[in-house]
């Protein structure tokens, strides 16, 4: 089979996939409900992007670069879950891996599939711009190519980064599990930081590379000043306006071509990714590995009965199914060796030191059991026990609340603080009631783990 | 103690899986046999509560199962064709979060997991990650954790497809056993060699239920 027709059947089914699945009509839908609150209106009643305190004036440009503002802040961090949990996730490798087929042609059609997709949402996005625009500018004003060019030009590119990142941890063992997603935040977070970081650097294609969500440079360009004021947020009552010529930053010497790049970037992203794409399969591990291994795993099994009993109906299920949950979430050795080092550190530490640690631990060890109880998979057999999926997750939810007490109980005891214990208990179960319903929605760990990790940073960083 | 089946049907779309089925199962193994795609598998899940009847009834202990279906579950240990296992998980651990999911003493469960892995052959691995499991493995462990506990009802998909000689020997043994004082139900594309123990062998054929012959015209049920 040539190259060619590989690519061509992986897009072909990547995009059947797609069609057939609900999680997209709710990426679609996203796109334009996002748009309703983040589109400035200058009422207080949506985010509002200022400039030295005061708010550009609406026009259609300006319309399509706040447009790219709902891409780069809350669209990829959410399409990025859905790429990661959704009906793609799984693929059948076990076949797929001892094929000929190129592994370059297989990620090229997979990444052009994701594109399609993340472009379709794009799509209705633009939509909703034009709507906006038309709803809001004066009848005359109304410019719809000037909102489309500045809405594909900020946020295209950006997808289609987004497209190749997850074809790139697809390729990588390590990258295919929680890491990808910690990886997949740090990233998030850095490209949204970087352009302000390099607002000091000469204008011109490096400042613009690194402004990968593409929205910044426009803004701030307009605006005349090198390194003016720049929030995204909600702001009580109605701050003042100025034009702000968002056009002539969009075609500022550089922009385009920066643009252009990220989008070649992305291909080459994944044409690397099928050239260093490795199979599933079990790791063997030598040396240091293989000796942490050995230390870290449950070692041989106690030795078996064969007159045991059946076993009876606890005398309360329902706790039997807390510790049951509790025990899960903290499943490995090296959740107990992390574990046991918070609470010491809380021996040591202050509070506010141990708990932000503590509620990182629980981020992963929860959506890891969440994700995995609630596996489409699992469904026969968690439908059909005796105590059902509601109680699981109550039991999850407590089990958790339980986890977060207990790792900062020692801090919060030296510090003699009944507050702090609380605050441990109550994000702990803010933590385990997200796990729970976003692995109850999407089915897999990825989407509560991405979203807890942007909780928890916001939460750190208050 | 009885499970019944009132008029069944079960429609996918436009296609009648299950047409007015009706039988009454008492305990014993009784087997379910039939080409594939017949709806042997759609039967077991109607019996497991996995899936509701379009039409018809089905009855535990003589009490019809509406809405609520916790009596069945209570009672139930089923065993599915295919789970989406835990990778992550041990095989231990995975026992333990069936055992907490059936509402079992969880010291106990664990006794008892480690007695059927012995008798399966399974002992040696269940500290050992599921992902390092073969696919005989994993049909091992979906069997072990349905016999969790004493369940009065066992629906068992195919358990011993894909198993060596020995491994479904083992199995066999231990279904026999279970179907002493527990209704059995279990699915196989051959009368195999359980057929001259079971209590019943019925084909599952056209959306209806029939009694087939058995294998061996010589077997005895056990506990009829």
């Amino acid at each position: 089979m040539s190259a060619v027709a590989v690519a061509r059947s992986s897009l072909a089914t990547s995009l059947a996939r797609y069609g057939r699945s609900w999680g997209l009509w709710i990426l679609l839908l996203i796109a334009p409900i996002g748009a309703r609150f983040w589109v400035p209106r200058g009422d207080g009643s949506t985010i509002m992007i200022t400039i030295q305190g005061v708010m550009p004036a609406m026009n259609s440009a300006v319309i399509g670069v706040s447009l790219g503002v709902v891409v780069s802040t809350l669209l990829l961090p959410v399409a990025y879950a859905y790429l990661r949990a959704s009906t793609t996730r799984r693929q059948p490798w076990q076949v797929e891996e001892v094929t000929a087929g190129s592994r370059v042609a297989i990620a090229l059609g997979r990444f052009g599939a994701d594109v399609t997709l993340l472009f379709a949402v794009l799509a209705a996005l633009s939509a909703a711009g034009l709507f906006l625009s038309w709803l809001m500018l004066p009848p005359g004003t109304v410019r719809p190519l000037a909102t489309l060019f500045a809405l594909w030009a900020i946020a295209a590119p950006a997808l289609m980064g987004l497209a190749a990142i997850r074809i790139l941890w697809d390729a990588l063992p390590l990258l295919r599990g929680p890491l990808g997603d910690l990886a997949f935040f740090v990233l998030w977070m850095f490209a949204l930081a970087s352009p302000i970081a390099t607002a000091d650097a000469t204008p011109g294609y490096w400042q613009n590379m690194a402004d990968y969500g593409g929205f910044v440079r426009p803004l701030i360009h307009g605006t005349g000043e090198k390194d003016p004021d720049f929030a995204i947020g909600f702001t009580k009552g109605s701050p003042k306006t100025m034009p702000i010529d968002v056009e002539a930053g969009l075609t500022a010497p550089g922009y385009l071509a920066s643009r252009a790049s990220w989008m070649a970037i992305a291909i080459a992203v994944a044409v690397v990714a099928g050239l260093v794409y490795r199979p599933h399969r079990v790791r063997r591990r030598a040396g240091l590995g293989a000796r942490l291994h050995k230390l870290l795993a449950p070692g041989t099994p106690p030795a078996a009965n064969p007159a045991a009993l059946p076993a009876p109906t606890g005398r309360l299920p329902a706790l039997g199914l807390v510790i049951g949950e509790a025990s899960l979430i903290g499943a490995g050795r090296p959740f107990l060796l992390i574990a046991s080092a918070i609470v010491a550190a809380g021996l040591l530490l202050p509070f506010d030191a141990v708990h932000p640690a503590a509620l990182l631990l629980l981020v992963f060890a929860l959506t890891a059991h969440a994700g995995r109880a609630e596996a489409k998979g699992m469904r026969p057999l968690a439908l059909t026990a005796a105590l059902g999926p509601w109680q699981r997750r109550a039991a999850f939810v407590t089990a958790g609340t339980g986890w977060a007490a207990a790792l900062t109980l020692p801090a919060a005891l030296r510090a003699g603080d009944v507050t702090a214990l609380g605050t441990a208990t109550a994000t702990g179960a803010v933590a385990a009631t997200v796990a729970a319903t976003l692995a109850a929605v999407s089915g897999s760990a990825f989407a509560p783990r991405l979203f807890l990790l942007i909780l928890w940073y916001g939460y750190v960083s208050r | 103690m009885a499970l019944e089946l009132e008029d069944v049907v079960k429609r996918y779309g436009r296609k009648t899986v299950l047409d007015g089925v009706s039988h009454r199962f008492e305990p014993g193994l009784t087997l379910l046999v039939g080409p594939s795609g017949a709806g042997k598998s759609t039967l077991l899940r109607l019996i497991a509560t996995a899936d509701k009847p379009d039409q018809g009834a089905i009855r535990w202990d003589g009490a019809r199962l509406g809405r609520d279906r916790r009596p069945l579950r209570r009672a139930l240990g089923y065993a599915p064709q295919a789970v989406d296992l835990p990778e992550d998980l041990t095989a231990r651990e995975f026992a333990r979060h069936m055992a907490a999911l059936k509402g079992l003493e969880l010291a106990a469960a664990d006794a008892q997991f480690l007695a059927i892995a012995d008798a399966i052959g399974l002992h040696a691995d269940v500290n050992g990650r599921i992902s390092t499991y073969s696919g005989g493995m994993r049909r091992r462990l979906i069997f072990a954790q349905a016999l969790l506990g004493a369940p009065r009802l066992v629906a068992l998909d195919e358990p011993t497809a894909e198993l060596d000689r020995e491994s479904a020997d083992q199995v066999s043994a231990l279904i026999l056993a279970r179907a002493a004082d527990a209704i059995v139900v279990m699915t196989t594309h051959l009368a195999d060699a359980l057929a001259p123990r079971a209590r019943a062998v019925l084909r599952v054929e056209d959306g209806r239920l029939s009694p087939a012959p058995r294998a061996a015209p010589s077997g005895q049920a056990i506990a009829a």
